[in-house]
């Protein structure tokens, strides 16, 4: 493991401690610097990645805030089936204010189905969801209008909760510029690349400052960059106290996410 | 064994150390660790010294700013606050009366 | 209001920004016109009426079909169905009439001794039944390609249809066909008002079917309970 390694696990561990997004930030920098004037193996100048953010968490104590509040996503016993296949089988998740619960499993074992049941979209055969609150969603794909401006897109979100125009363009460019992409250029949506579209499809759902956010697999066409700025996003989006549920292939980011669900058909059910 | 009973004292006694050296002026972790190996006290871990630095700014007795160094990276430089100028007469002289005694004693039984 | 205007709005963006679709549209109320012109101006301007009802369902059709995704998430952030199906149907009449208006200007500059008004009210009723009828057909059909060949075999079959055949009153634009009778061939009023009549029966059929389609569509779901925040 070398230093860059070194720093990685230990931003990840402050992370799952939480402390606060500008307060790790300041944490790993000094460490880093550190490392690069002083040299040394950091296991041995800071001690293992664990050890050494436990330390940092009691001297400065957590962020203020965003310790998991009310349950805001409660889906219970959900049970879908297609014709005589079974999709989903008693699945069930609790999501609270303040946490990112992460939904994986393998392809086709239903984590869309689940995603849309939670959003209200597909009816279940069993099982109930009680949602605490305004309920965001971004779908996997095709949640963008073709033929509209980024800015378009907007004012369109922010009628629906009868945000005047001026208003809501500006706050889908500062909610874009969060995820890096200045949304001010008149380019419709048919001509952003894949990621930038995504991001489109992202800023949607969080302009309407939803209190639970439902994302199926949110990072498609992401270059490591705009994959980096989600999760700050998401991590910021949490400490507002927002449940965010995030529907996900890739299991390097549930460090930072403090539920699981694992539909993967073996071991259904959720753990925390 | 000898190294445990040094961080055993350091740890009772790092945070003063670290406010005495920033009275003249501000400094960063590296430089503090250096300084406090110079002095004697012997090599003092990052994992160490950024957890009392903390500290101290947390409980106000240093502030701390980000600025790019005259060469190299930017880094976190630390100040004394009135408040610790504060802690630091009166913690300092709370050491200084209890270590008399304690080397005292001790000399008494080394030479003994 | 201001978030059926907003979706009215967006469709009549999203409509004029597909202008190599919109051109093929027009193309074709024109080319119906000028083959027909030199024969006899009853045919082509029943043939200029379909084309317009073509052109306008044809158009709801494709506004509905790329809006499917996007709808259950705008109702997610606080617009009811009736704000997204009846903005929608408000953009294509206002585009219907945007492209009824040279049209008309074109029978009357082209051809003489008709009863214009009737030409005017025939348009209407087909703009009126177009947006509501290509919208449900949109609706109803998971796929553009299979809803515009319903549309041609729909719009076919009222070409060749002899409109006074009882089944030809069943078929959705029928209104216009019958209130251009009445305009070309100067027949009697009985002509005008069924024709009317017609058009305003199938547009409010056609509005609550869709209100219904939607309304189911965009329901909200029985296994999810909304509760406020405290």
């Amino acid at each position: 493991m070398n230093a860059d390694d070194w720093l990685r696990a230990f931003a990840a561990e402050l992370y799952q401690r939480r402390v606060g997004g500008d307060a790790a930030r300041h944490v790993v920098a000094e460490a880093a610097t550190h490392l690069r004037e002083g040299g040394g193996d950091p296991w041995l100048v800071f001690g293992s990645p664990q050890a050494y953010a436990a330390a940092i968490v009691e001297s400065i104590g957590t962020a203020p805030g965003p310790r998991p509040g009310p349950v805001r996503l409660h889906a219970r016993g959900i049970t879908k089936r297609y014709g005589r296949q079974v999709v989903l089988r008693d699945a069930s998740l609790t999501v609270r204010a303040g946490q990112i619960a992460a939904v994986v499993g393998a392809n086709g074992c239903g984590k869309s189905t689940f995603l849309r049941i939670c959003a209200g979209l597909v009816s279940p055969d069993a099982g109930e969801v009680t949602v605490s609150g305004r309920l965001g969603y971004c779908p996997q794909q095709g949640g963008t209008a073709d033929f509209l401006l980024p800015d378009e897109h907007f004012v369109l979100v922010g009628a629906g909760q009868g945000v005047p125009r001026g208003p809501a363009r500006q706050a889908g460019r500062a909610a874009a510029r969060q995820l890096g992409w200045d949304a001010g250029n008149a380019v419709l949506a048919r001509h952003l690349s894949g990621g930038t579209r995504q991001k489109l499809n992202l800023t949607m759902s969080t302009l309407a400052q939803p209190d639970v956010l439902l994302l199926d697999e949110p990072y498609q066409g992401f270059d490591q960059g705009s994959y980096v700025d989600l999760w700050d996003q998401l991590t910021r989006l949490r400490d507002e106290g927002r449940a965010i549920v995030v529907v996900t292939h890739l299991l390097n980011q549930l460090d930072r996410v403090d539920v699981v669900l694992d539909l993967t058909p073996a071991h259904q059910g959720g753990r925390s | 064994m000898d190294s445990d009973r040094r961080g055993q004292w350091l740890r009772g006694v790092l945070d003063l150390c670290v406010l005495a050296l920033l009275r003249d002026g501000e400094s960063y972790g590296y430089q503090l660790a250096q300084s406090l190996d110079a002095a004697g006290v012997g090599p003092i871990q990052g994992g160490t010294l950024y957890p009392v630095l903390l500290r101290l700014q947390r409980t106000g007795l240093v502030t701390a700013r980000w600025r790019e160094g005259d060469s190299g990276p930017a880094r976190k430089y630390y100040q004394l606050t009135d408040d610790g100028r504060a802690a630091l007469r009166h913690g300092g002289n709370a050491w200084l009366a209890f270590v008399a005694p304690v080397t005292g004693i001790v000399t008494k039984g080394v030479d003994g | 209001m201001n978030r059926l205007v907003t979706v009215a709005e967006m469709t009549l963006r999203e409509l004029a920004r597909r202008r190599g679709v919109l051109l093929l549209l027009l193309l074709m109320p024109l080319t119906f016109w000028l083959i027909r012109r030199d024969s006899y101006v009853g045919q082509s301007v029943r043939a200029l009426l379909l084309g317009i009802s073509w052109a306008v369902s044809t158009a709801a059709l494709f506004a509905t079909s790329a809006a499917r995704e996007l709808e259950p998430r705008l109702r997610l952030t606080g617009y009811r169905p009736h704000h997204l199906y009846l903005g929608r149907m408000l953009g294509l009449w206002g585009l219907g009439l945007a492209i009824s208006v040279p049209f008309f200007l074109l029978t009357v500059v082209d051809a003489n001794n008709l009863r214009y008004g009737g030409i005017a009210v025939a348009m209407l009723c087909c703009v009126a039944v177009a947006a509501p009828f290509g919208m449900l057909i949109g609706a109803l059909l998971p796929r553009e390609l299979e809803g515009t060949l319903l549309l041609l075999t729909v719009v076919a079959m009222q070409m060749l249809l002899d409109p006074a055949d009882a089944g030809a009153k069943l078929t959705p634009f029928w209104s216009s066909r019958e209130i251009a009778t009445w305009a070309v061939d100067h027949t009697d009023d009985g002509y005008l008002t069924r024709g009317s009549l017609h058009g305003l029966v199938v547009t409010v059929l056609l509005i609550v079917t869709v209100a219904g389609v939607f309304a189911v569509r965009l329901r909200r779901r029985r296994h999810l309970h909304h509760v406020p925040i405290a």
